[in-house]
């Protein structure tokens, strides 16, 4: 049986006891997909997977409190049901995770690249690890490994890590993480980087929609960015603020942020947000170790402490 | 003035002319993004598809100083402290050049509102007289395309100044309004000739590649009879993560929030964009919020441009059509889809 | 007096109640000559220190940030600092990234009696940002808001 149709089937058996399943559905045109809420049987029909469904649902979760949620997660977004798990903002009983392995998502920006435009896809299909697609009039087709998005290619955990149920064959392989990107981005001069953000922030809209879609940024409503008081932000349109909330999203996630990529994928003017997030991750592997939402019981590096660090040489300047 | 036709390769001069008596916004690449930036020689204009963002910020800055004020102390009497205010105004002289109908036509849903009978924006009307619009006309729709179903077509020329219409090597250009005419005498043109046909056909094509709309008259009462039916706003908003997006990158959405941002004794009273599906837009300072939660504020986004405003000005829907909240959404919400349901829900309901 | 006289520049101090602010007290009281390009601002403890006070000082144009609290497993709070150790270590290397050149921050411990100590960070930190210079100006929009600030009515 397809992975797909098993899928279905189980979460049409878990359905009753369950006030919603998000998964995806076909979206405006074929190569969107879209959060698909299911409530009843007809529902889940309309679910799909596929490496178009680029969405991290976990970022609905906290917006559900209160009622039974089951949600179907890739790898990746595993990790973020994990780590909402170990900071408490999710009652694990009310959440039932429909697992699946995941060989990779695509990202519509390297597509809209290889075609020109995403403005006029007339149809779309996976054919195992090839996307067959035709826009404006021409057909191509792109090999998964040159359209997937970036985290896909250093990803460690293709299979759920967390799941009440689990459909399909475990991926075996996973990738090594050396944080090359950051490493790149990093051997450039503090003038030429700021440059970089400046060009970069230039055309923030302020929308917000990195932070709304980021699983962990669980504040919403009520964000610092936005407070009067205290008054961290200005609502002037500079590149110092809109940077400085870059630094404001960065720092709360220290430690929390699993990577998925949303913020940066969200981001309608195309802003890599990511980066700075994988910087600090990559700095607190370093020095402590830990990857955040891998391990439901672990105590997060940055509410706790060690007499002695074994990685901190804060006496040396 | 007849139409004309302007070369590809002589659209950078036309540019360069208009520059240097305006400030001249075309689209830019910038990243991933299409932006609407000053024109500067030797930079890249694509022109092929629509812009990532509208050229909304030219007449309507996402963020603006309304004005400059200080506090002082009287010297003739320390115990008074007066303020001095500086107004602002901006009256660059502004042309767009390649902004779509769409986008150029979404300041009419502006003008109703900011320059009516009950209220006129001096801040908003200044730049608004002072900023022309070159417009190009589509050739082909994208799949985020709705322009049609709200009044308008793929070359609208209402709010333009000038309708260019792309043709093999170049454009054709209509003068639209006097002002536009004007605009058109700087630029190195020929006689449009058989160029002109050529691109009445292209109007045509675009046209008939958007497809049949669907009848939207009864959007008004439907969506104000799904007001109180909040089952079905959180069904079409579950997906909807609330940020602001769709109405930043709108070209009719026309709200704003003034804030002043004060330092010491001076500051700035600004204006800035704001968005209905922000939390705090409706944030009462008693602590109640009318729009508590997505759903309400997603039923506010819809209902004010398929409802409530076309209630109050002549049946105008306050959508110009461009998909780019469809387009850019991080979900994906399609607005089409929503105003479809609305209308086929509460038939059902009938 | 400043490091290169004439030509301070401006410099953030985030000290803690109970250790580093009487350290740079005892120095004062003990007379011993500072540069002046440093402004205090006092904080109950080095743990109270949110990353993002530094990064919005620099960002708006701070020249340095430095930060002192009581040496580990001498905080008042008993563990304040080690938490605000690990943050401000996370901190100084997110800056790698950010444009900002990371030494123009630096955090360190002083406690209320290293009076003498207090004066060599001080000192020692000013000439690195004497150094370095004046921040760069981040973006034109500084300029922007510089000019938009002076042409307030007067």
């Amino acid at each position: 049986m397809e992975l797909l149709d098993q899928l279905k089937e189980k979460i049409k058996e878990r359905l009753p006891e369950l006030d919603v399943v998000i998964g995806w559905e076909q979206g405006f045109d074929p190569l969107h997909a879209t959060p698909l809420f299911m409530r009843t049987e007809e529902d889940v029909d309309r679910l799909v997977f596929s490496p178009l469904c680029v969405h991290n649902l976990a970022s609905h979760l906290t917006g559900l409190k209160g009622k039974k949620v089951g949600i179907v997660v890739k790898g990746c977004d595993s990790r973020s049901v994990v780590e909402l798990l170990q900071e408490k903002l999710l009652v694990r009983e009310d959440v039932t995770v429909f697992g699946l392995p995941c060989t990779g998502v695509v990202s519509l920006k390297k597509i809209k690249h290889a075609l020109g435009g995403l403005d006029k896809v007339a149809s779309a299909e996976f054919n195992g690890n090839e996307l067959k697609v035709s826009a404006a009039g021409a057909a191509r087709v792109l090999p998964l490994n040159e359209i997937a998005a970036d985290k896909c290619g250093r990803c460690q955990y293709h299979n759920a890590l967390l799941s009440d149920v689990f459909v399909g064959a475990p991926v075996e392989a996973a990738a090594e993480d050396n944080y090359a990107d950051v490493e790149a981005f990093q051997a450039k001069s503090p003038q030429e980087q700021a440059a970089y953000w400046r060009d970069a922030m230039q055309r923030c809209l302020r929308c917000y929609a990195c932070r709304n879609a980021c699983p962990m940024c669980v504040c919403r409503d009520h964000c610092v960015a936005q407070s009067r008081e205290p008054h961290w932000m200005t609502q002037q349109d500079t590149v110092q603020e809109k940077w400085f909330f870059q630094m404001i999203h960065a720092l709360h996630l220290a430690g929390r942020c699993t990577e998925c990529g949303e913020c940066e994928r969200a981001c309608p003017v195309g802003i890599p947000l990511l980066l700075l997030k994988r910087k600090i991750n990559k700095e607190i592997k370093e020095l402590f170790d830990y990857q955040a939402g891998t391990k439901i019981d672990a105590t997060p590096p940055l509410l706790s402490f060690k007499v002695e660090e074994e990685n901190i040489n804060e006496r040396g300047w | 003035m007849a139409a004309k036709y302007l070369k590809k390769e002589n659209l950078v001069s036309w540019l360069q002319t208009l520059a240097k008596e305006r400030l001249t916004l075309v689209p830019r690449r910038e990243g991933d993004a299409v932006v609407f930036r000053p024109f500067a020689p030797g930079q890249d204009i694509p022109l092929d598809q629509q812009a990532t963002t509208p050229p909304k910020a030219a007449v309507f800055p996402q963020c603006e100083p309304l004005l400059a004020f200080k506090y002082a102390k009287d010297p003739e009497n320390p115990g008074k402290v007066g303020v001095q205010v500086k107004e602002k105004l901006g009256d660059t002289p502004s042309v767009v050049v390649g902004c779509r109908p769409c986008d150029a036509r979404g300041f009419l849903t502006f003008d109703r509102v900011y320059d009516s009978d009950r209220a006129s924006d001096l801040n908003y009307l200044t730049r608004r007289r002072n900023t022309l619009f070159a417009t190009l006309a589509c050739d082909e729709p994208a799949s985020t395309c709705f322009c049609n179903w709200v009044g308008s077509g793929p070359a609208d020329a209402e709010g333009s100044d000038i309708l260019m219409v792309p043709v093999e090597g170049g454009f054709v250009l209509e003068p639209v309004t006097e002002a536009g005419e004007k605009l058109m005498e700087q630029a190195p043109l020929e006689d449009a000739g058989d160029k002109a046909a050529l691109a009445e056909a292209v109007k045509e094509n675009a046209a008939k590649a958007l497809g049949e709309a669907p009848d939207l008259s009864q959007a008004r009462e439907k969506l104000l009879s799904l007001f109180d039916n909040m089952d079905f706003w959180e069904g079409v908003s579950a997906k909807c993560i609330s940020c602001g997006a769709c109405t930043y990158l709108c070209p009719t959405c026309y709200c704003f929030n003034i804030t002043d941002e004060q330092s010491g004794a001076e500051g700035v009273r600004l204006r800035t964009w704001d968005n209905c599906m922000s939390y705090l837009f409706t944030m009462e300072a008693s602590g109640h919020n009318p729009r508590p939660t997505k759903a309400h504020r997603l039923k506010n986004r819809v209902g004010h441009k398929f409802s409530y405003y076309p209630d109050i000005h002549d049946g105008h829907i306050a959508c110009c059509g461009c998909g780019r909240c469809i387009k850019s959404c991080p979900s994906s919400v399609d607005i089409r889809q929503i105003v479809l349901q609305a209308i086929a829900a509460s038939a059902a309901s009938e | 007096m400043s490091a290169a006289p004439g030509n301070e520049l401006r410099i953030i101090g985030f000290l803690c109640n109970w250790c580093s602010y009487g350290g740079a007290d005892t120095a004062g009281v003990g007379r011993m000559t500072q540069p002046t390009d440093l402004r205090i601002i006092r904080v109950p403890c080095s743990g109270r220190i949110d990353p993002l006070f530094v990064l919005k000082a620099l960002v708006n144009g701070a020249d340095g940030v430095l930060v002192s609290g009581c040496h580990p497993r001498d905080c008042h709070y008993a563990e304040g600092n080690f938490y605000a150790r690990r943050r401000l270590e996370v901190l100084k290397r997110f800056l790698q990234v950010l444009g900002i050149d990371e030494r123009r921050f630096e955090y360190t411990w002083v406690s209320a009696s290293e009076g003498q100590r207090w004066q060599e960070v001080v000192q020692k930190f000013t000439e690195r940002i004497h150094e370095l210079g004046p921040a760069p100006k981040i973006t034109p929009d500084q300029m922007a808001m510089a000019e938009t600030m002076a042409a307030q009515p007067r």
